[in-house]
């Protein structure tokens, strides 16, 4: 074993006590782990003496999950390889991947159908060879952010505009391997290890038996990324999916991909109003099935970009948007043929006339560069509304931005706008809104100015979740909990569901060694009590 | 009538050429491949993707034009105010090696507006005559006048071989030259061979950004035009008592030109982080916020800039101007330096298109190495001192 | 004023990838796109239409699929698109494109003004341009970067230099090649693509257009590709080993390589 493996917290490695959340922790000690067996070889070390560990991908999560509070840091982002690929008796293709990949890396790889398959078994390369002369394939899952790695998508089960047509990144996973909390490593095929009722038994590879027993709760239906999935006679392996890191570490992920649709179009649509665009939305998804995802951005998260836009470099290459404009709605369809998206194309014509948008104002994009255009559109605003708090941080280092990621059913989409509305006029504190509209998922950002607001706005963020519960929404419904939400988990699903988790949560990691903080609160203290 | 052929007694119908195919011209007909003709363009990908050379071009060509009155291998000697352009000196150290393979005179083409001191310089540096076409009217790099200066001279002789520099000035002028000869022109070669029986120069040239190289002949037209860029090839140490001859080419003047230059503004181009050639870049690991003057002072040196990763702007040691990655700069220069860098995923998005990658990082596996092409495991600060230390001495 | 935008079909991606088993060049085929450079083209020529009036007209030579990237242009406010495809094209150098090109354009005559996009991004050869205008007969300008003044019988533009810019004045018809700089491409609008469906691409073949045969395609060009091949890269790093002073000198001497300053070390 590699005597570099464990290191020292050094200066340089200070960038990975953060992530995307921007809350900074403390380590003693980081590994770059190649392979599960330097995995292995690190959890034994640390559970030893007791030390918890964790886990990181491309710390690009906005729920501080890949954040450290002590001890020590194992990132996946050198397990970044495509380990091999089989088609089913469907044929259907899947690739087995390395934790650490990043998506746009994938993305890559699978347009250009170009992997590094030289170290594959023969089966794999054959499989390869023939999906080679297939059309074009793609992978589903779409989080803004595309330097996530594929072990941190797992582990927050996570969604992306097109979930809205595709389902989240559970519906793609078909087998894992992980490496428990003792050492043991265990793989998980789709449709091998199902629970009779809420009970479940796992074998390790090292012989170890594990009974599982299932909290009691019921999981959501609608886009979820809260707390364990948990059913009847549910998958074994759709525990891990969504766990937090709290469970087990990732060591290997399959997944399935999905043939692309021959005609892919982006439509950006503005109106001048939020309740116009809404409306426009209701109609969409009453009227078609065609379409992949329906987004939302309001004014505020406009008006922002325009003033980044302005100060040029990475977001000048933005198209102009409107000034009048305070709503856009971007629709994408996923079609089989031109001329049917030329009906789609004025079906919401028409729909947008109905919510008194303006026709000639839409960004319509056919090809890929404007299609990538759009992308980089979607992705420059939460960049803006970063680098807007950024600015704001050099004053008032305290403040963080307090993004909310909560979904209801579609029923309460015009309830939860406005909930969200009165409560942000109410308090005066600045927001910017975008998010997944067609799965009623927006994101709200506070932007706090001070430190007085900043609290506010905690407060704000908890009564929301507090209501949103109460109507059959979730805290979560795609960034997970990690560390800045687990007491909105207890609002949702009561004390006594969490205390199951939590139980849950001890029989694979009695010593609460693995992604400690994230799900459960953890104050120091607590583990001399155990 | 030019056409594909396929030889359907190599051919395996392995589908390859089916898959290089951009146009859909091949496609699979029961166990064979077939040729959808009205569809082919010609472009020849099948035969390089075939790998029994089963696919073939067939072609019927135009007459050729006389090889034996061509007068051997030409440059274009662009300069400005009296200074020779360096492409210049490269084309001839070039020249002189084809024209020595090929048993062939090397002239150089200067059009001035003075009878000037530069054709001795090209002799120096390997020309055996020098063309001096000069008019006062020659004396401003207006293409059309140039242009017209160099039809007069083209119409007492023809080059077999006649090389510009793959400059803005001669990528505006040798195209429009080559339509008026109707004859080929092989933009940006990085290499040239030439082939002593026939003639024929073989020009190699990078295509699809440079991911692919392609080999180019001029089989049956004179002159066979190639631009080069600067840097590519190699001058000849200059050789001042090298004797060689001067024509001199009358030119009239008598056109009327189209484009009137109002203005020229030298020297005020201002580059970007995203256009820069030369980048320096620095990270985390370069320990503190003083050591950003080593990093500014190698790329004043180099001409280059100065770009930082992520957690340099986070922490205030530099400006978000200068962060490369995904959320800031993608950069593709010639030439990158990074110093202290790991090599965030988010990072390395930022610079995989840059062509030359020197990563000195402490870390033996940090994931900068993966992406580099020269790598140095060391502090980064003693190295960039070390370098400045030997730049400057030889520059003063 | 009349504005002719010339535009290429290219493949999509510009990475070249090789077949897993017979290790040779595999170009995706599947997808194409207008050529970058050219959407400026296109942006130019419906900004100064939208100024002076008049119309604008895109021209293409290529395969019948160009089509797709003609009524393209069209959804973002050209007016009229031809393309030009016939067999007898197959194989065409930029001198047979340009003469091509040049026969479609003088059709259209009077024309005012010709846009090009500074290269195709498949060749990168920037030949198109010159080679046309030659053809024409009419002045060209390459590399433009701004159109600061439209008048009916000339034009005022910035052309950027190795070390500089020039400002120029150029008389009408004239042809300019335009770098990526000039302006920011818009979106097409439902509107705009719902409207380019009804209009349909002139089509025009070699006899439309009385074309001398040995001056087309394969024929008519006066190149030939003879190979094409991956270029060989080093996919690992190469370690520069030594004490310090001998890693500075080797990075000045690989500095030197790069940079192409091998002059002074030949």
């Amino acid at each position: 074993m590699d005597k570099n493996l464990i290191r020292a917290m050094a200066e340089e490695y200070t960038e990975f006590l953060r992530d995307e959340s921007r809350m900074v922790g403390k380590a003693e000690s980081i590994s770059f782990p190649q392979c599960e067996k330097e995995m292995v070889h690190i959890v034994k070390k640390m559970v030893d003496r007791q030390i918890p560990i964790t886990l990181q991908g491309g710390r690009t999560g906005l729920a501080a999950g890949a954040v450290p509070l002590k001890g020590h840091v194992m990132n996946t982002s050198r397990m970044d390889k495509i380990v091999g690929m089989r088609k089913d008796d469907q044929g259907s293709y899947y690739l087995r991947l390395q934790p650490g990949i990043t998506l746009s890396q994938l993305r890559k790889k699978i347009e250009m159908k170009a992997f590094d398959h030289h170290d594959w078994k023969v089966d794999d390369k054959k499989a390869y060879i023939e999906f080679c002369e297939e059309p074009e394939y793609f992978f589903s899952p779409d989080p803004t952010e595309a330097s996530a790695t594929l072990g941190g998508m797992v582990a927050c089960n996570a969604s992306g505009a097109r979930s809205y047509h595709y389902g989240s990144i559970r519906s793609y996973v078909t087998s894992l391997r992980l490496v428990l909390a003792n050492g043991d490593t265990v793989e998980i095929k789709r449709g091998t290890i199902i629970a009779k009722g809420r009970e479940a038994e796992l074998m390790t590879e090292q012989g170890n038996l594990l009974k599982l027993k299932l909290p009691q709760y019921q999981s959501p239906s609608i886009k979820n990324a809260s707390g364990y999935y948990v059913a009847d006679d549910m998958d074994v392996i759709d525990l891990f999916i969504g766990s937090d890191g709290t469970l087990a570490i990732i060591s290997e992920i399959e997944v399935k991909l999905l043939k692309m649709p021959p005609v892919v179009w982006g439509i950006s649509c503005f109106f001048t109003q939020e309740a116009l665009a809404v409306n426009f939305v209701k109609e969409i998804r009453k009227k078609t099935d065609k379409v992949a995802s329906i987004e939302y951005f309001d004014g505020d998260a406009l008006e922002i970009l325009r003033v980044q836009k302005k100060k040029g470099l990475t977001f000048a290459n933005l198209p102009d948007i409107s000034p009048e404009m305070k709503a856009a709605v971007y629709v994408e369809i996923h079609v089989e043929t031109t001329q049917e998206a030329i009906e789609l194309l004025k079906l919401l014509k028409k729909k947008i006339k109905k919510a008194d948008g303006d026709t000639k104002h839409t960004w319509v994009a056919r090809v890929d560069v404007d299609r990538d255009r759009l992308l980089f559109f979607r992705h420059a605003i939460p960049e803006s509304v970063n680098m807007l708090i950024d600015e704001r941080k050099k004053d008032c280092p305290t403040i963080t931005k307090l993004g909310t990621d909560m979904a209801v059913p579609d029923e309460f989409l015009d309830w939860v706008i406005n909930v969200y509305r009165e409560k942000l006029k109410a308090k005066g504190i600045r927001s910017a809104v975008w998010g997944h509209i067609g799965d009623n998922h927006l994101h709200v950002n506070l932007l706090p100015r001070n430190e007085k607001e900043y609290e506010l706005g905690k407060e704000i963020y908890a009564e929301w979740a507090s209501e949103i519960s109460k109507v059959g929404g979730v805290v979560s419904a795609e960034h997970g909990v990690g560390k800045l939400k687990y007491q909105f988990l207890e609002t949702m699903y009561g004390s006594a569901a969490v205390e199951q988790m939590r139980s849950l949560k001890q029989i694979f990691d009695p010593l609460e060694i693995l992604g400690r903080g994230n799900l459960f609160s953890f104050t120091e203290g607590q583990e001399e009590k155990k | 009538m030019a056409g594909l052929k396929i030889d359907y007694s190599t051919c395996d119908a392995c589908g390859n050429c089916i898959n290089t195919c951009p146009v859909k011209a091949l496609y699979k007909r029961g166990n064979k491949v077939a040729l959808e003709e009205n569809n082919c363009i010609l472009c020849g990908g099948c035969i390089d993707s075939c790998p029994y050379e089963a696919i073939s071009i067939n072609k019927k060509r135009t007459k050729t034009i006389n090889r034996e009155k061509t007068s051997g291998i030409w440059v274009y000697a662009e300069h400005k105010k009296g200074v020779m352009h360096p492409v210049v000196y490269e084309l001839l150290g070039k020249g002189r090696e084809l024209a020595d393979k090929s048993k062939h005179k090397l002239t150089a083409v200067l059009i001035d507006g003075e009878s000037s001191h530069l054709a001795k310089e090209l002799i120096a540096y390997g020309a055996d005559r020098v063309i001096l076409c000069s008019h006062v009217l020659l004396e401003s790099q207006q293409d059309e006048y140039h242009f017209d200066a160099m039809t007069t001279i083209l119409e007492e002789e023809i080059p077999s071989i006649f090389l510009f520099g793959a400059t803005s000035f001669g990528r505006s002028l040798a195209p429009r030259m080559a339509a008026r000869l109707q004859t080929g022109l092989t933009a940006d070669c990085t290499r040239l061979e030439v082939d002593d029986v026939s003639g024929n120069l073989y020009q190699t040239r990078p295509a699809f950004g440079g991911n692919l190289m392609a080999t180019i002949l001029c089989p049956d037209q004179r002159p066979q035009m190639a631009t080069v860029r600067s840097g590519i090839m190699h001058a000849k140490e200059p050789d001042y008592y090298r004797e060689g001859m001067i024509k001199r080419v009358n030119y009239k003047g008598k056109i009327k030109p189209n484009i009137e230059i109002i203005n020229e503004i030298i020297g005020e181009k201002k580059e970007s982080i995203g256009d820069a050639s030369v980048i320096i870049s620095a990270g985390r690991g370069i320990g503190s916020q003083k050591n950003m003057k080593l990093v500014r002072k190698l790329a004043d040196v180099l001409g280059g800039q100065v770009g930082v990763s992520r957690p340099l702007v986070d922490i205030g040691w530099s400006e978000y101007p200068h962060q490369i990655g995904q959320t800031g700069a993608v950069v593709r220069p010639q030439l990158m330096i990074t110093c202290g860098i790991s090599g965030a995923i988010q990072h390395l998005a930022g610079i995989a298109d840059a062509k030359t990658i020197i990563a000195i990082n402490t870390d033996p596996e940090a994931p900068i190495f993966s992406v580099a092409n020269y790598k140095i495991i060391d502090d980064c600060i003693e190295v960039l001192k070390m370098l400045i230390d030997s730049m400057e001495k030889k520059q003063s | 004023m009349k504005i002719v935008v010339c535009i290429k079909q290219v493949p999509s991606t510009n990475k070249v990838q090789l077949h897993p088993e017979t290790n040779t060049i595999i170009r995706d085929g599947r997808k194409s796109v207008t050529n970058p450079f050219d959407t400026y083209a296109i942006e130019e020529a419906i900004r100064i239409k939208e100024k002076t009036g008049g119309k604008t007209i895109a021209i293409s030579m290529g395969i019948p699929e160009t089509e797709k990237l003609l009524k393209d242009a069209m959804g973002r406010g050209i007016d009229q698109a031809i393309l030009l495809s016939d067999k007898a094209f197959a194989g065409s150098d930029t001198l047979a494109t340009s003469y091509t090109l040049s026969l479609g354009i003088r059709e259209l005559m009077p024309v005012d003004l010709i846009l090009c996009g500074k290269m195709a991004v498949d060749g990168d050869t920037a030949q198109i341009g010159p080679e046309l205008a030659e053809q024409l007969g009419i002045p060209h300008v390459t590399d433009v970067i701004e159109i600061l003044e439209m008048k009916q019988s000339y034009l005022i533009c910035k052309r950027e230099i190795d070390n500089g810019y020039q400002l120029l004045k150029v008389k009408l018809p004239a042809l300019l090649t335009v770098l990526k700089d000039i302006n920011m491409p818009r979106m097409p609008s439902i509107e705009g693509v719902l409207q380019s469906e009804t209009i349909e691409v002139i089509r025009k073949d070699a006899r439309d257009l009385e074309a001398k045969t040995s001056k087309l395609g394969l024929s008519g060009s006066p190149t030939q590709v003879v190979k094409t091949f991956v270029p060989e890269r080093d996919s690992k790093a190469i370690e520069i080993s030594g004490n310090i002073e001998e890693k500075a000198a080797k990075v000045k001497n690989i500095i030197g390589e790069v940079l192409g300053n091998g002059r002074s070390q030949d």
